[in-house]
């Protein structure tokens, strides 16, 4: 059964000009992500494993080759259509949370549907519901300063998860976290998986090898190896 | 709706930056409120006065010569005449009354108290001219012209000071008059009380003391046969234009010089007026619009804040699907409601101050207008300032790419 590419990077090659100096941060890099798949993308910093990622996610544009998704090329999409795909077709878990403060979890996790159009009943009952998935039903209405860091990455899961993606992109979501909570989200990432959604996740954390069934070793803005464990 | 809520919140959760960047606009919306209405009220109570002297009057004074080309100014005091008042009076079909018009200071005396008065020596006619009504007794009349007859009508707060709370009808006030190096005293007999008018432009009957025109320029003004004014009235206010020709025609066929003679009507002060106060309100409320000026550049400089505070948050919204014109509009509602909820506030404040200058200044009947049109006004402005002064922070924010705001630390 030959699974198709949720998200494929072809050629892609990312370079930053920082003042004189410039840095190629992804060179001539190639990828297909197949669906269904977990992903772990290790590497030591700077090679390069940041930038996948945001390209990855459409929140940055290549210099240069192409990024599909579903098959559909975003290398001409509008600003509102690269909006669109983040919001209904990515979701994202960032090493520091990024949770608004001002909100409680309910609105928060609720926050993408916002951008999707979704009526605020709606919106407070899936919040809701999500929120109960990831363990933190009886925790809806408090605000990110009252949650310890493994609560609010399950809120920021929980916010990835509004709109039901078929994608979710981790930037070292254990990165602030210690091994219990780690273990917590680590549990919640495989659950996901399980239910079919395709995980992706950057990481130095080597505990994290055994976690995903594709690992991908970047170094130096190039793919190092690929292990397949299935 | 949703972006409303949201944008409250926000502004909610800043409190104190919230107000004091509402400050501004509120100083200038109520500024402007107060400026307008107390200028309006000082218009229509300047207007009120003038117009209490009745919207037909003419006053017809003397011009003056010279005062160029190296020549004196001199008053023509002794140009007007009887002789002019009986010629509009038969000349000019729209005159409904005219009288002629010497005015004075004296002493008066009754009994052990004094004051001083003007004395008003005129026509029966001036009684209807200036809308004069009587509290008791009868007015001067034709016949006591022809008898040069030794009787007065007298004001409010002149009977007041003589006669204290004692019927001043049928009492006799004796006046001092200076001729050469002696001093003569007319007795003149009460016949009419006026009832209290206060201020007409520049009559204000309740210190007049009022009798025959003959009677004063035969025995207590030297005039030389001459009239200071002489006072007309229209038969309506729609002929004032045609009275004013009128007049002009048969002044200007006896003097031949339109410099030696002024008309005056209650419209021409009135045009006068107006202008004046009509530029004093402009600049006023221009001075209050540069505090909305100032108002709406404090908001811009509060919501430059705001977005590269918010950089984060924007970059968070951004990577879970918020557009470009999302963002936008969540910053250009929130400086619009912010000068909203000011403009508000703004024309409350303005409101009660404005009452409260009212009260304040009761001594001088100012009747304050807050008008619906500089209301409208202040509001539209403090709103239009809002939305032109956020939309340089709000396209500022919506151009933040995802992930430089979500770097941003």
């Amino acid at each position: 059964m030959g699974k198709s590419a949720v998200l494929s990077l072809r050629k892609i090659w990312k370079i930053y000009e920082m003042g004189d100096v410039r840095v190629n941060a992804l060179r001539d890099f190639s990828l297909d992500i197949l669906e269904g798949d977990y992903m772990v993308v290790m590497g030591p910093s700077g090679s390069g494993k940041s930038t996948f990622l945001q390209i990855t996610g459409c929140l940055d544009k290549p210099t240069q080759g192409e990024v599909l998704i579903d098959g559909v090329n975003t290398s001409n999409m509008t600003d509102n259509q690269l909006a669109a795909i983040r919001n209904k077709k990515l979701g994202f878990v960032f090493q520091s949370f990024n949770l608004l403060s001002k909100m409680t979890a309910q609105e928060n996790s609720a926050l993408p549907l916002i951008y999707s159009g979704v009526s605020r009943k709606k919106r407070m009952n899936r919040a809701k519901e999500l929120l109960e998935q990831v363990g933190l039903g009886d925790r809806i209405r408090h605000r990110p300063n009252e949650l310890s860091g493994g609560q609010q990455q399950r809120v920021a899961i929980a916010r990835a998860l509004a709109n039901d993606p078929p994608v979710v992109l981790a930037d070292e979501p254990t990165g602030n976290l210690d091994s219990k909570s780690s273990e917590e989200i680590l549990n919640i990432l495989k659950t996901l998986h399980e239910s079919g959604k395709t995980i992706i996740v950057v990481t130095h954390d080597p505990d994290m090898i055994h976690q995903g069934n594709t690992v991908v070793h970047i170094l130096d803005g190039q793919i190092e190896k690929i292990e397949r464990k299935s | 709706m949703e972006l409303f809520m949201e944008s409250l919140r926000s502004l909610y959760a800043n409190k104190l930056r919230t107000f004091l960047s509402m400050l501004g606009i509120i100083i200038g919306v109520t500024a402007m409120i107060a400026v307008v209405s107390i200028g309006q009220g000082a218009t229509a109570s300047i207007t009120e006065r003038i117009s209490s002297l009745g919207s037909n009057v003419f006053m017809i004074s003397p011009g003056y010569s010279g005062g160029s080309s190296g020549r004196a100014y001199v008053n023509l005091s002794d140009v007007l005449t009887k002789k002019d008042v009986e010629n509009i009076k038969m000349l000019c079909p729209n005159i409904k009354g005219v009288s002629p018009l010497i005015q004075q200071r004296f002493s008066l005396k009754y009994g052990t108290n004094n004051t001083s008065s003007q004395i008003y020596a005129i026509y029966p006619d001036f009684f209807q001219i200036l809308n004069l009504d009587l509290e008791s007794g009868r007015k001067i009349n034709q016949e006591d012209i022809d008898d040069y007859a030794k009787v007065g009508v007298i004001g409010k707060d002149i009977a007041n000071d003589l006669f204290g709370t004692e019927n001043p009808l049928g009492k006799t006030v004796y006046m001092t008059v200076s001729v050469g190096n002696t001093n003569k005293t007319i007795p003149i007999q009460i016949v009419g009380a006026l009832v209290q008018t206060g201020s007409k432009l520049i009559y204000n009957p309740d210190k007049m003391l009022i009798i025959p025109f003959t009677t004063a320029e035969g025995r207590i003004v030297n005039t030389r046969g001459s009239v200071s004014t002489i006072l007309a009235s229209a038969i309506s206010p729609e002929v004032s234009e045609r009275v004013y020709l009128e007049i002009d025609q048969v002044l200007y066929m006896r003097l031949h010089d339109s410099t030696k003679y002024s008309i005056t009507s209650q419209d021409s002060i009135l045009g006068a007026v107006s202008e004046v106060t009509g530029i004093m309100n402009l600049f006023l409320g221009s001075i209050a619009a540069i505090s909305l000026l100032v108002g709406g550049i404090g908001i811009m400089n509060i919501m430059l804040v705001s977005v590269s505070e918010r950089t984060r948050e924007i970059g968070i919204k951004k990577a879970l699907g918020a557009t470009r014109k999302r963002i936008l509009m969540e910053f250009l509602i929130e400086s619009v409601m912010i000068t909203f909820i000011a403009g508000l506030l703004g024309i409350l404040l303005g409101t009660a101050l404005s009452k409260m200058v009212e009260i304040a200044a009761s001594a001088y009947a100012l009747k304050t207008q807050v008008t619906w049109d500089s209301v409208i006004i202040a509001f539209g402005t403090a709103s239009l300032i809002g939305l032109f002064f956020g939309i340089y922070p709000a396209s500022k924010a919506s151009k933040l790419s995802p992930l430089e705001a979500l770097r941003y630390e």
